[in-house]
């Protein structure tokens, strides 16, 4: 359950990226990027932030995640292929010299602050 | 109005993480992180490790577990200076904690330094702690399948030593699959197979990870 410390730790990210801006307005949104491959689980951000924002600057954030899927790279047939699970061979050729990559995003991507 | 920060999470975290690793490398100290699951035999291989370079280096343990001492314990019966952390809970080592732990060694004196990691598969691949090698274990019983369904830890893996190969023939564990995946995961990765009980490998890993340490 390391997703609560992730989440302690983006409060705290949020708080210096407005007080960098110089930004006091009402937080009303966060985008995050967590990759399918990235280890973190986007369902318990989701619980873990319900928990943590009441007390915080997020009190008032919806919170929007995009989830980007890993490729899947054939080094014999050159396709590209999309993929939610890890495959062992190539969807489209079948051929087994294939190469994982991407899905690993962990960013905050953006902060929405309401007008002044 | 909209703040683009576009910036990774975690961010505190990469930033100690990069402190340690100019820390590390000021004192010329090689440090190695050791990730597995419970049980898969994190503190066997390194006792193997370190009985086999013997005075070939100078090593120091950091021991990082929920609660308990005992494989400080074990490591200090050895002689070898050790510094325990317990997160009291926390599935994972972060770089706070290893830098705090760093500063009760005399780094100077030390140029291996083994950061044993709490036992856990998920929590620990998004925390850096400033290490130059990653070193993940996957034992025999724990089945060939792992490295698929535990991808990000794999991934992000330098070293992969298979454990317990002398559980092979009482078990349907498929070497064959598990380097395959493993290659599609982190084709730069290296793959040793070891026993730390009979011996098995360890030679060949020791010499290795020595050999890597002095940038060879």
């Amino acid at each position: 359950m390391h997703e609560l410390s992730i989440v302690e730790a983006l409060i705290e990210q949020v708080q210096r990226e407005v007080d960098q801006a110089g930004q006091h307005g009402r937080i009303l949104g966060l985008e995050l990027v967590i990759g399918h491959l990235s280890g973190v689980n986007v369902d318990s951000i989701r619980f873990a932030f319900e928990l943590l924002a009441p007390e915080t600057i997020l009190k008032d954030a919806e919170l929007r995640i995009d989830e980007p899927r890993a490729i899947c790279r054939c080094h014999d047939c050159g396709q590209l292929t999309e993929i939610d699970e890890l495959v062992a061979t190539c969807p489209r050729c079948g051929s087994g010299d294939i190469l994982f990559e991407g899905g690993q995003e962990l960013l905050l991507q953006s902060i929405e602050l309401e007008d002044n | 109005m909209k703040i683009i920060a576009a910036k990774k999470l975690l961010k505190a975290n990469d930033k100690y993480a990069r402190e340690n690793r100019e820390r590390f490398t000021a004192s010329g100290t090689y440090t190695i992180n050791v990730v597995g699951s419970p049980g898969c035999g994190k503190t066997t291989l390194l006792e193997a490790l370190m009985e086999n370079l013997g005075g070939r280096a100078s090593p120091a343990v950091i021991e990082g577990d929920l609660a308990s001492t005992i494989d400080a314990q074990r490591i200090e019966s050895r002689g070898i200076p050790v510094v325990q952390i317990n997160t009291e809970g926390a599935c994972h080592l972060d770089a706070t904690m290893v830098a705090a732990a760093a500063d009760g060694l005399d780094l100077d004196g030390i140029d291996l330094l083994w950061i044993e990691n709490v036992g856990n598969l998920v929590c620990t691949a998004g925390f850096d702690l400033g290490e130059q090698l990653r070193l993940v274990i996957l034992s025999i019983s724990e089945g060939d399948d792992k490295i698929v369904k535990y991808p990000t830890i794999f991934q992000k893996a330098d070293v992969l030593v298979i454990t317990k190969v002398d559980l092979l023939p009482q078990s349907d564990f498929n070497l064959q699959r598990a380097e395959s995946d493993m290659k599609h995961l982190a084709p730069k990765a290296k793959i040793f197979q070891v026993s730390a009980r009979q011996g098995q490998g360890i030679d060949e890993l020791a010499d290795w990870l020595l050999r890597t340490s002095h940038g060879e």
